[in-house]
């Protein structure tokens, strides 16, 4: 194992003060049970303060690209370094503690919708406060501040105190995103975090994904299915096709032509979101 | 009703839909056709192993209006007082039996369920959680009588050890239908298990949770009533004791308060009942 993880930023200091987080990928190979190869041999270096769009076909592997960062998928064989630690090699304590470090964010919001906002935002602090803090709901003032802190910096600090299901998709998916920044993230990974949302509202929610990465300096790897949000939001994108690295470069050069090539087919209506 | 003849297969190939499309072959239904086999051969082998005494039936009826003149015609009213007494005692017994089954179910079945607790752990409690089920109260009551005595508390244990089996199944197979999101961002942030179940499980199965804790009340203040005949008090000791004396105007009234009170309770639960479930899928339509 690397070197032991320090702890996150003093609670109370702004969410994000801490060192954002390299991640790198060495001929990682995910394998499922069913003997679907969903990554194949993938190598990336991602520098620290990037924001990467991941574009690809459904099934192309996206979501195991990044569950592998976070240890939610095991890696076959291969190994995933974030902020220099091992994720392959750390379990238990360790590996809830890198998790501790890297938020993410879900297509389906992922809330306790009979909770609080802020009950869901405070679910962020789960790896950073003592357990029996966070099991009796106990939370100490400054992780309160932390997670009031979160909820402002996406405009939902008015609905603390609705309950999750209370709210709009949109509204739903910025809650889930002060949960992440509630970690006070190295490394953000979101997996489709607009797929269920309306054009205005998704580019909403890219717009908070980009300033968390502008202002915080955080990394933020990003998939996506639509190739206009991937050349607005990301710097720079990572292309997956059958589990393979098929283009890495700039995200605003790509021209559809670099999309025909890593879907495999030519651009249809239903791949960009629109206005 | 017809299909529309423009959706129709069409088997000239004009169409657009040219019906050349094969399904795949149908999963073999075996099972479900020796399983229903299988019931009717039970349900044949029960009336025949019953002996049912066919004659007997036609005298039920004037048998029922006798006992229910002697019940109903001139209730003991002056008995009522003491029923009334009796029945607290009872729903007392049924709602300590609840509280104490809560207590030991609810960490059981989190433990119980898939996914959450360590599988020999999962497997042995479910096996608990049977037994108990199998075993009716009576019997388990019988057994405590020898250590706690004819006391209403050796009920109250005999419906919390028998809940146990009930809420335990019905918890762990309410954590088991939950959505995995929740679940899933608590681990994503770093939680341990003990946390994922506090704010990834709980709060998902809250509704359910409390919806079966009322239930289970009901199905207690019932069992409480059964559970008297053996002697450990409330309305049921007392109707036991009123049959044996053969004072049906006493046991009129006694059966008026056991089919009042229990009614009321379970009209009361069940209408909380719905509102908390109501209320949950409600909130969870809601966009
Ligand atoms: N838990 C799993 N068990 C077995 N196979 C899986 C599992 N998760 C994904 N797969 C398979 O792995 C492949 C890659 O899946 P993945 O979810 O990573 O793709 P994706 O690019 O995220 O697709 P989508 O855009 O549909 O979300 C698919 O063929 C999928 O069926
Ligand atoms: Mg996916």
């Amino acid at each position: 194992m690397s070197a032991p993880l320090t702890s996150a930023a003093p609670a109370g200091t702004p969410a994000g003060a801490a060192a954002p987080w390299p991640v790198r990928l060495r001929d990682v190979v995910v394998r499922y049970p069913n003997g679907v190869v969903a990554l194949d041999g993938v190598s990336l270096d991602i520098a620290a303060g990037e924001m990467v769009a991941v574009v690809g076909l459904s099934g192309s592997g996206k979501s195991s690209l990044i569950r592998t960062l976070n240890g939610l998928v095991p890696v076959t064989s291969g190994t995933v370094e974030v902020g220099g630690h091992d994720v392959t090699a750390a379990r238990g304590r360790a590996l809830r503690a890198l998790r501790g470090e890297v938020g993410m964010i879900f297509q389906g919001f992922n809330l306790a919708g009979r909770a609080t906002v802020l009950q869901n935002v405070l679910v962020g602090r789960v790896a950073h406060a003592p357990a029996w803090r966070t099991l009796l709901g106990a939370h100490t003032a400054a992780d309160t501040a932390v997670a009031a802190e979160a909820l402002d910096r996406v405009g939902m600090l008015d609905r603390a105190w609705h309950r999750a299901a209370h709210l709009s998709g949109g509204q739903q998916q910025r809650v889930a995103i002060a949960r992440a920044l509630a970690q006070q993230p190295r490394a953000v990974l979101a997996d489709e975090p607009v797929a269920s949302l309306d054009p205005p509202t998704a580019h909403g929610v890219m717009a908070d994904l980009r300033r968390i990465n502008r202002d915080l300096g955080i990394t933020v790897l990003v998939n996506l299915h639509l190739l206009d949000l991937a050349r607005e939001y990301g710097t720079r994108l990572i292309g997956l096709r059958a589990g393979q690295v098929v283009y890495d470069g700039s995200a605003a050069d790509a021209s559809d032509r670099v999309f025909e090539d890593i879907y495999g087919r030519s651009i249809r209506p239903d791949d960009v979101l629109g206005t | 009703m017809t299909a529309p003849a423009a959706v129709r297969p069409s088997r000239g190939g004009r169409g657009v839909l040219a019906g050349d499309v094969a399904l795949p072959a149908r999963p073999s239904r075996l099972a479900v056709r020796a399983l229903s086999a299988a019931v009717v051969v039970v349900v044949v082998l029960a009336f025949w192993s019953v002996d049912i005494q066919w004659g007997r039936l036609s005298d039920l009826p004037s048998e029922v209006v006798r006992y229910l003149g002697l019940m109903f015609a001139a209730p003991e009213w002056s008995k009522l007082p003491e029923a009334l007494w009796q029945t607290w005692r009872s729903v007392a017994m049924a709602w300590l039996g609840t509280v104490l089954g809560i207590l030991v179910a609810t960490p059981l079945s989190l433990l119980a369920a898939r996914g959450h607790g360590p599988a020999p752990v999962r497997g042995a409690l479910r096996l608990l959680f049977a037994v108990i089920r199998a075993v009716p109260e009576i019997i388990i009551a019988i057994v405590i009588l020898s250590v706690t005595g004819l006391t209403p508390l050796t009920g109250a244990l005999a419906l919390a050890v028998n809940g146990i089996g009930t809420l335990g199944k019905w918890g762990y197979e309410a954590i088991e239908g939950i959505g995995p999101g929740p679940v899933e961002a608590v681990r994503a942030a770093g939680g341990s298990g003990t946390q994922v179940l506090r704010w990834g499980v709980w709060p998902q199965v809250l509704p359910a949770f409390g919806s079966f804790w009322l239930y289970r009340f009901e199905i207690n203040v019932r069992s409480s009533a059964v559970l008297g005949l053996i002697g450990v008090g409330g309305i049921g000791d007392m109707l036991t004791s009123y049959t044996q004396y053969r004072e049906w105007s006493t046991v009129g009234v006694l059966l008026i308060v056991v089919v009042v009170v229990t009614v009321a309770i379970d009209a009361a639960s069940g209408a909380l009942r719905r509102r908390i479930m109501e209320g949950a899928r409600a909130r969870a339509v809601q966009p």
